[in-house]
């Protein structure tokens, strides 16, 4: 199996020469994150989150299955991850790595066994249907950090998806009718709080170097690694130390207290991100919602966005009783 | 340099882009003209194809090639590369130049080396070499001497830091007179630098901060002009306490 990438011994001195002197060959300081990137899909549930080079994509769907036996009242969430070989040398088609693996049950620890995900809500028949819900995370370009990129895209992807309404009725009270998009809004999920994963790489014997978010030459020259999942509210979700460096107990408690501070950070950049996502939405709903209007329609066959906010505002202010009412729910 | 008739009409390619399989010339049937092809370019019977994107140039010795950028790199003889050490078979070295292949160096090719006066060269070690021979379908090899067995400037590389580009910055980078983002560099801060035609460039200055800004600034500087360049250095030197002079 290729390596990521191919260090010399002059690199590997350098970089770790420069982190004495607490300088990053990135030009970054030792606690500096990069740039997040966050790009939502064509449909709810799939988004694409860069942290410097690395990219991941992630995508939600949803099907209606019957529950686990000594589950009546839940729905399931599965987390399946492809590491595609255009994402690195090191990648190879085929049965998911060892590397990719871990990434997996990380990102399902860290949602799944802090119950993230409200699985009840997923209840749609007790005992007959529930939400089965399938994420897919797919690494497409590994420039270190993969944990954190991972983390970002996935919870970015679960809260902008949305399953389809159901309501349970029919002659029986048992038949489930599935309404279509147009029919009834889909509904958001539930999600309790947001686990983030930051990682920390550590070098030299004695892992007393350590850097966060490391870049791809980082990970090739570390000794060792060490990702937080911990949520803007301070609780720790996961800890993933795999091998590595024996580091010190102080050491780790020094990561996971700089771990919160970039953790409430980045919660606060993607909020911003998706509430930006979330209005884009709404905007392309009320104009979805009014296809009758043949105003309506020129201005989307002219494609100039003004005036079709010029229209949609002002049909905003003529809407009916019933459209604005949901439009207040939503807009909460 | 004069160039005749003819060749004007060889090469009515010369100056756009061409995509591989492009056919760039057709050699006359008559006549004992020499068409020198370099980079990019093959021969298939009668026509000069080309085996990848980019612009056709003619250097002003007369070689017709096809120059692009892109991070893969293919070898050419004659090309100047860095190489990383990998392995050490007895009197060969397996070195990595960042082709499809790893490519070999012997131990004796290294100005003043002979079968008893080696140099003892380590696993991830860097050398600056030349590529002799670059075959399609066999291993490519290098020396670290020039075509005379004078070093000029190739062997090992001690210390300093190395970073990867695209073969086009690579380019510039080689380019005489100097591009603009080493010579804004150079007015205020000393440097060395080693830029191989493989998309490797090592750099080495007094201290490590000086080195990372080195780099960091020729790897921004791809994309943006001479004066953005210059710019962008007066503001990393500001910053960091070097003004230029």
């Amino acid at each position: 199996m290729r390596e990521a990438i191919l260090l010399s011994a002059n690199e590997r001195e350098f970089l770790v020469g420069a982190l004495q002197a607490e300088q990053r060959v990135d030009g970054r300081r030792p606690f500096d994150t990069r740039r997040l990137k966050v790009r939502f899909g064509p449909n709810d549930g799939v988004c694409e989150a860069q942290l410097g080079p690395t990219r991941v994509l992630s995508s939600v769907t949803a099907e209606l299955v019957e529950p686990f036996p000594d589950r009546p009242n839940e729905g399931s969430v599965r987390f399946s991850v492809e590491f595609s070989p255009m994402a690195s040398p090191s990648f190879e088609a085929g049965r998911p790595s060892e590397e990719a693996v871990e990434v997996a049950r990380v990102i399902e620890r860290s949602l799944k066994g802090s119950g993230a995900i409200d699985t009840e809500a997923l209840c749609v028949l007790s005992g007959r249907k529930v939400w089965a819900l399938n994420v897919l995370i797919h690494v497409l370009d590994h420039g270190g950090a993969l944990l954190d990129a991972c983390s970002v895209s996935v919870l970015c992807a679960l809260l902008s998806f949305r399953h389809p309404d159901v309501t349970v009725g029919g002659q029986s009270g048992q038949e489930v009718i599935v309404h279509p998009p147009h029919v009834k809004e889909p509904i958001q999920l539930n999600i309790h709080h947001l686990p983030l994963a930051i990682s920390f790489a550590f070098f030299e014997d004695d892992g007393e170097l350590v850097v966060v978010d490391p870049s791809l030459k980082e990970e090739a020259a570390m000794r060792g690694m060490l990702t937080v999942c911990l949520n803007p509210q301070g609780e720790l979700c996961a800890l993933q130390k795999a091998g590595g460096v024996a580091v010190s107990t102080s050491q780790i408690m020094r990561c996971v207290r700089i771990a919160s501070g970039k953790v409430a950070e980045r919660a606060g950049q993607m909020k911003a991100l998706l509430s930006e996502y979330e209005q884009g939405r709404e905007k392309n709903r009320i104009r979805r919602r009014r296809p009758h209007s043949a105003m309506e329609e020129e201005n989307a066959g002219s494609g100039s966005a003004q005036a079709g906010d010029k229209s949609t505002y002002h049909q905003m202010e003529s809407s009916s009783d019933e459209d604005s009412s949901e439009e207040e729910e939503e807009e909460e | 340099m004069g160039k005749s008739d003819n060749k004007v009409s060889l090469s009515p390619l010369l100056g756009k882009i061409a995509a591989p399989g492009d056919t760039i010339l057709e050699l006359p049937k008559e006549g004992d003209q020499v068409v020198r092809i370099g980079g990019g370019l093959r021969q298939t019977g009668d026509n000069v194809v080309a085996t990848r994107a980019g612009g056709v140039t003619k250097s002003p010795q007369g070689l017709y090639f096809v120059e692009g950028s892109q991070k893969r790199y293919i070898p050419q003889v004659d090309d100047a590369i860095i190489a990383v050490v990998t392995k050490r078979h007895g009197e060969v070295f397996e070195v990595d130049i960042g082709g499809p292949f790893r490519a070999s160096l012997s131990g004796v090719a290294f100005e003043g080396a002979t079968k008893r006066n080696r140099p003892n060269l380590k696993v991830g070690a860097l050398v600056y070499g030349r590529v002799i021979s670059a075959d399609r379908d066999m291993e490519p090899e290098i020396e670290c001497m020039d075509a005379h067995g004078k070093s000029s400037g190739f062997g090992p590389l001690t210390g300093g830091y190395m970073f990867s580009c695209t073969t086009g910055l690579a380019r510039v980078l080689l380019s005489n007179p100097p591009c603009p983002i080493l010579s804004a560099l150079g007015t205020a801060l000393s440097y060395e630098i080693a830029v191989g035609i493989n998309g490797r460039v090592w750099s080495k200055a007094e201290d490590a901060q000086t080195t990372i800004l080195v780099s960091n600034s020729i790897l921004n500087s791809e994309f943006i002009s001479g004066k953005q360049s210059e710019a962008m250095v007066k503001t990393l030197l500001t910053r960091m306490g070097k003004m230029p002079v």
